[in-house]
Order: structure tokens, then C-alpha cells, then sequence
């Protein structure tokens, strides 16, 4: 009996050291900037009004100098365990993606694949982590050197959550291939280390994200509606903000905005991991926009609601109905 | 009479004893193992920080080692500086690193320790010039030395001193 009470505590001690936390995409993306100032960049009439906007396409197939830092970053940043998602292969997937999607049919109907727009929508190149990069040639004289920016971009919350930037040694004779080779050397050991401070942040304080809550149009109940729910009378809304105290790590997140239709919140901590049948697994916005949701279904509320994922680090529960 | 000795020899005594504190407060800050003088010397190739940093010793030999040492725990415990075209260098543990994981670092900086592994000196011969200051009792010696940067960091994932970017992922 206590050879078998050892033999579980010791596979449930496993399980548990081997847990980890959803591990974040990196992706380098040049900057808008970079890509308008050197003309890789498309004009779109978007509802009569004209939009430059940047051709990621364009810029990967033209610039060797892009391609080469790239290239260089990847391979640093694979050394230390985050092998990069490539753009240009994601772009390349997503438009084959799209050709076999309009051409694949079932064999015994002929029917296609089910795609709304939303879908379609949501067929963009994806990461977690934006690499941001810039970098300029510059003169100085008879010297060249390389002016180089990067930012860390959280896409969950858009905010930076590392950067470096700086000038280069100038010089008449390294070639300009040299200098931005250099440039990423330079900068890459202090980028990571801004990157392992926020993951230590992360790994501490949880995933911040946002969550927003909507309404149904033709939904029968909204945000103030009155509930008697684990001793409190309140409005649905209150008691959404109990639950969100209760489920987020050290109860930290912010309201921004509430009305009857609408409640957004702002700076979610969210866990990183979380046990399911004995096991830990990792945590992302739709999971925890999940358990609100099975929260809501539930007595005394039984409202049912939708969870729709917007972006990586966005999730919105649209109550009323499915 | 009297009164002006006492005062004279109080004036003496609180002369010797500031002195003495300086003394003793400067052979503390050239002991102490969080003094290291380092500066970059450019971005160094794939993988390794180039820097020139100084050492003493009573002899030059002496003073090359330990500049050596130095510049070994100055990339772990404190990073290097921004200079000559380079960025700066974080360090690769936290500041009480030496002290969380004393017994390994006393075993890895001894004498003919494993931190050998990682610098090399790339100055030719014994440092000369404005490189090499005589002082009262020995040398104080500068050393352009190439650590490798990547090497250290993954020796000390791998010890299990240093976090991996990637650990908890």
C-alpha cells in the first residue's frame, strides 16, 4: 500500500516538474518605417481613403540586407532555445494555404471546406513575440555605419516588452554586410536579456491579456441584471469581476470600460499553466475566457455564450447564445 | 604649553587614523571581487566579448592572471559596458550570483581553474607601456582579452548556474 501511495506521488511529482507554459512564437518582422522608406510598401483605397502600407513580400524578395540580418538573428536566437518563425515561408504557406483551401473537395459530395469570413480573415502570419526591426546605412564622411533598431513587440498586449537601439562603429572599410552583421551582435546578448526579464515577470505575475465581455443583440439578459450568486446580490457584472479576482494570478487585472453590453478588461494576469485530468497543460486567453464561460453556463446564471479569439493575447465572451 | 601638545597630538592622531581608514578602504576596493575595470573594445567575433581589463599583481605575471580572472567574472557577475561601436553586455547572472552559488565559483575561479577555458589574452607578450603602472607594491596591468561569451554562458546552463532563455517553456 505505501510502495503504491509512493509510486502515484512520485508520477504526480513528475507531472507537475514537467508542466510548462505555452512557449512563445518569435517572428522578425521589419517595420513599417524600414519598408515605406526603401519602397517595399503597396497603396490600398480602404473606404476612399488611400493607406501606405508596408509589402512584407516585396522587401523579403528585394533586400539582401534584410535577409541577412534576419538570417543572422535566427540563427542567434536558435542557439538559445527560440528558433524563429520565418515570414517569408509564412507568407508563402498562407497564400498555398488559400489555393488548396478554394480547391479541396470532399470524395463522395464534392463539398468544399467550410470558411467564413472571419476565418479568412484571421489567415494572417502569426507570432507572440514581434521582433520589430529597423536598421538604416548611414554616412559619415568616407565611413558607412549602421544605425539599428529592435523592438520586442508582445502581441497580446502590444506592448514593448524589449528594445535596443543604437549606432554602429563607423567605418571606411568593413563592408556594409560586416557592419550589420556586427550591429546584430552587438545588440542581440542585451535583447535577450530584456527578453528573459520579462519571462522571469511572466513566469511570477502570469500572462497579461485582455479579455472583453459583449452582448448578444438579441440576448435576454445584459451586464446589470441582478443575480443572488455565492452570497451576494449584484449585477452580472460585479459578479464577473468576482470571478476574475479569484482567477487571475494575485487577482491582478483592470477594468477599463463597463456599460450593460460591455465590460473590457485590461492587464489580465493569467496563469501559465493549468492541471487538466491530473495534468498540467498551458494556459492561453480562449481557455480562460473557457472557464468564465463554464462559470456563466452554470447556476445560478445558466447563460450560454460564445468565446471568440481575437488575436493571440484577446478573447471576447459574447453572452446570450452560441 | 601643555594644553597646545595635547592639541597637536590629538590633531596627529586624527590625521593618522582618517589615513589609515583611507588605506584600509583602498586595499578593500582592490580586493574586492565586485571591482573589476572593464571596457569594451568593439564587437568581437561570433560569440565572444572583446575587452580590455586590468589586473594587479606583485609581479606583471601575477597581475596578467588575474586580469584574466577578471575578465571572466566580470562578464558572469557584472556585464560589460558600452564602447567602441559595441552595445552593452548584460551580465549572465543576477548580481548575488556569486554568492547563491559560492562553492561552485570558488572551485571554477581557483588557480589554474576552469575559467582559463574561456578568455584569451590577445595582446602579444607582456602588456608594456600605459598598459603596465608600477605602483608601490607590484603592477597594475591592462589586458585586451577575447571571453567567449557563448561558451561560459552554456557551460553555466549546463551546471545548472545560469537560467536558459527558454527554461520553463
Amino acid at each position: 500500500m505505501k510502495k503504491s501511495l509512493f509510486t502515484a506521488a512520485l508520477l504526480l511529482m513528475t507531472i507537475l516538474m514537467f508542466g510548462q507554459a505555452k512557449k512563445p512564437i518569435l517572428m522578425v518582422v521589419p517595420s513599417d518605417n524600414f519598408c515605406i522608406q526603401k519602397g517595399y510598401s503597396m497603396t490600398v483605397n480602404a473606404n476612399g481613403n488611400e493607406q501606405v502600407l508596408p509589402d512584407y513580400k516585396t522587401a523579403l524578395q528585394s533586400s539582401d540586407e534584410l535577409r541577412l540580418v534576419i538570417t543572422k538573428m535566427g540563427s542567434i536566437m536558435a542557439d538559445r532555445g527560440f528558433p524563429l518563425k520565418d515570414l517569408e515561408q509564412s507568407l508563402k504557406s498562407i497564400e498555398s494555404e488559400s489555393a488548396e483551401i478554394s480547391m479541396l473537395q470532399s470524395k463522395s459530395s464534392g463539398a468544399a471546406i467550410n470558411e467564413t469570413p472571419i476565418d479568412i480573415l484571421k489567415r494572417t502570419a502569426k507570432a507572440d513575440i514581434i521582433l520589430d526591426l529597423d536598421f538604416v546605412v548611414k554616412r559619415q564622411g568616407p565611413n558607412n555605419f549602421i544605425s539599428f533598431n529592435l523592438r520586442g513587440l508582445d502581441a497580446y498586449t502590444n506592448k514593448q516588452v524589449a528594445g535596443v537601439a543604437g549606432a554602429g562603429a563607423p567605418s571606411s572599410s568593413a563592408s556594409v554586410d560586416l557592419l550589420l552583421e556586427e550591429a546584430v551582435l552587438s545588440h542581440m546578448d542585451d535583447f535577450n536579456g530584456q527578453l528573459m526579464t520579462f519571462f522571469d515577470d511572466m513566469f511570477k505575475n502570469g500572462r497579461e491579456v485582455k479579455l472583453v465581455i459583449r452582448v448578444w443583440d438579441n440576448a435576454d439578459v445584459d451586464l446589470e441584471q441582478d443575480f443572488d450568486a455565492d452570497g451576494t446580490y449584484d449585477m452580472l457584472s460585479f459578479h464577473i469581476e468576482n470571478w476574475m479576482a479569484e482567477n487571475t494570478v494575485s487577482g491582478r487585472f483592470s477594468t477599463v470600460d463597463a456599460t450593460g453590453t460591455m465590460m473590457r478588461f485590461e492587464q489580465v494576469r493569467i496563469p501559465t499553466t493549468f492541471t487538466h485530468n491530473g495534468r498540467e497543460m498551458a494556459m492561453d486567453t480562449r481557455r480562460f475566457a473557457a472557464n468564465l464561460n463554464r462559470y456563466l453556463a452554470g447556476e445560478p446564471f445558466n447563460i450560454e455564450s460564445k468565446i471568440y479569439q481575437r488575436g493571440l493575447g484577446e478573447a471576447w465572451l459574447i453572452i446570450g447564445e452560441r | 604649553m601643555k594644553k597646545t601638545l595635547f592639541i597637536a597630538f590629538l590633531a596627529i592622531f586624527a590625521f593618522t587614523s582618517v589615513h589609515a581608514q583611507s588605506r584600509k578602504e583602498r586595499k578593500a576596493m582592490y580586493d574586492s571581487k565586485y571591482n573589476y575595470e572593464i571596457q569594451s573594445l568593439g564587437v568581437g567575433q561570433d560569440g565572444t566579448k572583446l575587452v580590455k581589463i586590468w589586473g594587479y599583481g606583485k609581479k606583471a605575471d601575477d597581475a596578467v592572471y588575474e586580469a584574466k580572472r577578471n575578465a571572466v567574472a566580470a562578464v558572469i557577475f557584472r556585464g560589460v559596458p558600452a564602447g567602441n561601436g559595441a552595445a552593452a553586455t548584460p551580465p549572465i547572472l543576477t548580481i548575488d550570483g556569486y554568492e547563491k552559488n559560492a562553492d561552485f565559483f570558488d572551485d571554477f575561479f581557483k588557480a589554474g581553474g576552469m575559467y582559463l577555458s574561456f578568455v584569451n589574452s590577445t595582446t602579444d607578450g607582456m602588456p608594456g607601456g600605459a598598459d603596465r603602472i608600477k605602483m608601490k607594491k607590484g603592477y597594475k596591468v591592462a589586458l585586451s582579452a577575447s571571453v567567449a561569451y557563448d561558451q561560459l554562458r552554456k557551460y553555466l546552463e549546463e551546471k545548472g548556474i545560469a537560467k536558459k532563455l527558454d527554461s520553463g517553456f
